[in-house]
């Protein structure tokens, strides 16, 4: 179950991901896991609709599935890393028995990055898990052409994402309230109650 | 331990929560709660009950994500299992429901609570009550006599405190 490491000259980043996912699913929920991924999706697009997790690592996925499930016409993604979906791979199978599509982002740095670049317990291979709990689609892209080419439909889908490692610092933490993060989201699914 | 109900005094719990405007039931099973289960896996002919959707977890704290982002996306949401599963869920009630403020509804099995258990349950079993005071959890033990009465009571404190209310379940249902 390995995984080849990205070339570094051209390996993407987390944001590199979160451009591409809302330039094709603009008005996408974007549940994010705690740590660096959190605060780099924060940096990179702060709006409404990105509902992030600043503690309870291995949790974003189920979160996500639970706003899909109650808002079926929204496009929901679970923005996951390496080491958050190692600690909870039993949200694979969760997410494929729950019938609603979703769209699964691991962002795989291979490293527990947010804690000082810690090893996990290994690379492994997301795509082969994720359809062998039975997602429907999985593509794991490596550089910035295969990441434009991927389906990111979602079904429930997975996209595991290899990136490189850090250059810069992981930038400031959300400024948000987690209660303010909470009435952004619920205003944004909800307009007329706003 | 097991459950000698009929499954009366789970339909009268599962048929209070559908009054009160839950639509999202998730967990993970124990043998006090199988009539509950029962149900919630298949309602029949049950159309007040069909309107409880299930999904089965396959850890409690995953569970509780769940019924948190349907609680976020403005549902109420119900998470039943047996209080071993309490302790993988601390971490979720503690770093998400507690801070952001997003109640969610436990109905939480009591093994172990007479000390005459099966011995994995013992420990959380003598300490269950102070677990859940000690993170300020409102809770009451369903009255078996009264499920409708009981369910309005834990709404109505978690209501009021914005913080996740827990149904204790001390006899099979």
């Amino acid at each position: 179950m390995s995984a080849p490491a990205p070339t570094p000259s051209a390996a993407l980043t987390l944001s590199d991901v979160a451009a591409e996912l809302l330039d094709r699913h603009p008005d996408a929920v974007i549940v994010s896991t705690c740590g660096f991924t959190t605060r780099e999706l924060f940096n990179a697009a702060d709006r409404p609709e990105n509902f992030y997790l600043v503690g309870s690592m291995g949790i974003a996925a189920p979160v996500a599935l639970g706003i899909a499930l109650a808002r079926p016409a929204r496009t929901v993604i679970a923005l996951d890393g390496d080491g958050s979906l190692l600690m909870n791979l039993g949200v694979l199978p969760l997410v494929a028995g729950a019938g609603v599509p979703l769209l699964h982002v691991v962002v795989d740095n291979g490293m527990h990055e947010s804690t000082g670049g810690q090893a996990t317990v290994g690379r492994a291979d997301f795509t082969a898990l994720a359809l062998a709990a039975g997602y429907a689609h999985a593509v794991r892209v490596e550089d910035a052409a295969g990441l434009r080419a991927a389906d990111l439909t979602p079904r429930p889908a997975l996209l595991h994402a290899l990136t490189g490692p850090r250059t810069g610092g992981p930038g400031r933490r959300v400024t948000h309230t987690p209660q303010q993060i909470v009435e952004r989201l619920s205003a944004a699914l909800d307009p007329v109650a706003a | 331990m097991h459950s000698t109900a009929t499954g009366a005094t789970a339909r009268a719990l599962l048929d209070s929560l559908v009054d009160h405007g839950f639509t999202l039931a998730t967990g993970v099973p124990c043998s006090l709660l199988t009539g509950a289960f029962r149900l919630l896996e298949d309602p029949g002919d049950d159309a007040r009950l069909a309107r409880l959707r299930y999904v089965p977890a396959p850890r409690e704290d995953s569970a509780i994500g769940i019924a948190s982002g349907a609680v976020v996306a403005g549902e109420r949401a119900v998470v039943l299992m047996q209080n071993s599963g309490l302790g993988y869920s601390l971490n979720v009630i503690t770093s998400f429901n507690l801070i952001y403020d997003v109640p969610v509804l436990l109905i939480v099995s009591w093994r172990g609570h007479d000390g005459n258990d099966a011995v994995e349950h013992d420990v959380i079993g003598a300490e269950l009550l102070r677990l859940l005071e000690l993170f300020r959890l409102p809770y009451t033990v369903l009255d078996h006599a009264d499920p409708a009465a009981s369910v309005a009571t834990v709404i109505d404190l978690m209501d009021k405190e914005q913080r996740c209310g827990v149904l204790v379940v001390r006899e099979g249902i």
